[in-house]
This record gives C-alpha cells, sequence and structure tokens, in this order.
C-alpha cells in the first residue's frame, strides 16, 4: 500500500486536505512569536532548580546557568499564555478541531552553543518544521508535529546571538477507545 | 573516553515531590505534572515527570559522571513510558563515538513501564 493509499485507509481525504493545506501555511510564517523570558536568568531560579534535581554542581552556583534550563526561562508561566500566532500553538488548534485532541511529546532536540549567564535575558522564536501524517501508533491515529525553538540573547552592541536550538516533536492524536484496544 | 566505555548506574526513588518540585522548578504548570485528580481524569495512572525534568536529569547524569567542568553541547531525548511516584528512574550510559572532538554518549532512563527516556548526548572532549 502507498503512503498516499494509507493515509485515506486513516483519515478521510478532506480533513487530510485541510490539515496538509493548514501545515504549509503555518510553516510558511517561519521563525515569529518572538517572546522574551519574563524573568531574567538568575540565581534564585537556578538553585531551586538544582535543589528539585538534587544536582549539586558548584559551576552553577557561580553565574553560570545549566545548558538544559535553556527552554526554562521562556516557558510562559502561571496563568500566561502564548501568543495566538505561536506556529506550535496554532497547529495543535487546527489538528484538535478536526478530533486529534490527545497529544504526547515525543522528541526534544537541543543543541546549546554556550551557557547563560545571570542576568542575561534571552528571547525564544518557533517555527513549524513539518508535520507528518497520517500514522497508525499504538496509541492511535496521528500526526507528529516538530517546531524548531530558538533562543537569542541580544549583545550590547544591537547585535544578537543564537545561544541553543530546539526541535519538539509531539504526537497529535486520536485516542483509542477501550472498546477499539 | 573511548567507545563502549560504561558510565555507573544511578537510579532516582521518584516521589509525588520529586515529580512536583521539578516540575515547577522547570517553570511548567501543566496541571498532570502536579495534580493526580486531573492527571487520572486524563487517563493516566497519576501524575508523570515533565519532559523538561527527563531532560534535566540526563545532563545531571552525565555530568555527575564526566565531572563538573564537562561543556553539554547538545541533548537529544526520545520520550518512552511514563515516570510515576513510587516507580524508580535508573540511568544507564555508555560512551558511543569520540571524534570530532566531541564525545557522544547513549543514556537510558528506564522506569518499572520500560525505557522513559533515550538520550544521545553530546559533551566537549
Amino acid at each position: 500500500m502507498s503512503a498516499a493509499e494509507e493515509a485515506r485507509e486513516l483519515v478521510p481525504a478532506d480533513v487530510h486536505a485541510r490539515i496538509t493545506a493548514e501545515a504549509d501555511r503555518i510553516a510558511g510564517y517561519g521563525e515569529t512569536a518572538e517572546t522574551l523570558a519574563p524573568y531574567p536568568v538568575n540565581q534564585a531560579t537556578i538553585g531551586t532548580w538544582l535543589d528539585a534535581m538534587g544536582y549539586d554542581n558548584a559551576r552553577f552556583r557561580e553565574g553560570e546557568a545549566p545548558p538544559s534550563m535553556a527552554q526554562v526561562w521562556t516557558m510562559p508561566g502561571l496563568g500566561r499564555k502564548r501568543s495566538d500566532d505561536d506556529p506550535l500553538h496554532s497547529m495543535m488548534g487546527v489538528l484538535t478541531a478536526e478530533g486529534f485532541t490527545a497529544v504526547l511529546g515525543t522528541n526534544c532536540e537541543q543543541t546549546y552553543e554556550r551557557y547563560l549567564k545571570v542576568g542575561e535575558q534571552p528571547r525564544v522564536t518557533t517555527a513549524l518544521e513539518s508535520v507528518v501524517g497520517p500514522k497508525a501508533t499504538g496509541m492511535g491515529v496521528g500526526y507528529f508535529v516538530t517546531s524548531r525553538n530558538t533562543w537569542y540573547v541580544d549583545r550590547e552592541d544591537g547585535t544578537s546571538e543564537k545561544v541553543a536550538t530546539m526541535l519538539f516533536r509531539v504526537l497529535k492524536f486520536i485516542p483509542r477507545t477501550k472498546a477499539q484496544s | 573516553m573511548k567507545v563502549g566505555d560504561r558510565l555507573a548506574e544511578w537510579s532516582l526513588p521518584l516521589t509525588p515531590t520529586t515529580i512536583v518540585s521539578t516540575a515547577i522548578a522547570t517553570r511548567d504548570w501543566q496541571d498532570v505534572h502536579h495534580d493526580r485528580d486531573i492527571a487520572q481524569a486524563a487517563g493516566s495512572k497519576d501524575i508523570f515527570m515533565n519532559i523538561l525534568t527527563s531532560n534535566g536529569l540526563v545532563e545531571k547524569y552525565v555530568a555527575d559522571a564526566l565531572g563538573h567542568d564537562v561543556l553539554i553541547k547538545g541533548i537529544s531525548i526520545r520520550l518512552g513510558a511514563p515516570a510515576h511516584p513510587y516507580d524508580t528512574l535508573t540511568f544507564a550510559g555508555e560512551v558511543t563515538a569520540v571524534e570530532d572532538g566531541e564525545i557522544t554518549l547513549k543514556v537510558v532512563g528506564s522506569v518499572s513501564l520500560g525505557d522513559h527516556v533515550i538520550g544521545t548526548v553530546r559533551v566537549a572532549a
């Protein structure tokens, strides 16, 4: 069975066509939805993170931040919303509206150009990288949605420096009911 | 380090406090990481570890094993079985490549349900 035939078997053609069209449109935004970290990189947040992880590394009590905290700084925070033009959020909305209501994180690939320092205030952009599917998975029929985040720090001379990137993939799927499994 | 070198295993017993404190410390307020009623209503057995924490624990495991002056260049993880309270998360790791000034390690964190996280970590050699 060809990939196209398999797709028709899993999802009605009109639904797949709408999802594909929206994915192309949203991917066309490119790197967008730039968001500044609500608070600068700070020792209290780093220390709390180290305590929670049970991680005692003196390096991170002396002005540097653990590299995997890059994403922590730009998490929106309790009660705050992501911007409406966020490509990942937009694509999730499209799939939810088509019945793919459940979500599961599957992959997270982070690259660190350098460690952040206390006092820096990173900003992050989001781009929709790809929407692949439909696929029949153990969880149910769904699409794999991959987004790309890029973190920047502004230098004093007005230029900006890329400090970290992340490819993040989720499966957005129709949950199998107990009767089906 | 050379290809095939293994890192000492590390086991982390998981309590509700582990799951909740790490979720909040990573500034992740998704309710399924701190509210058992909501997690169960969504079909989970209990609250479960968030991805930023799985990532952070992979970082800690590798840095504790290789030395705190290690420079981590990248962490790629694939998520598998959920990590719930009252389970144990056990990490194992192995060097898979040493080339171009970089060491690549494979790290697996497993729980009773299977592999929770399968990671590839790149560090400066």
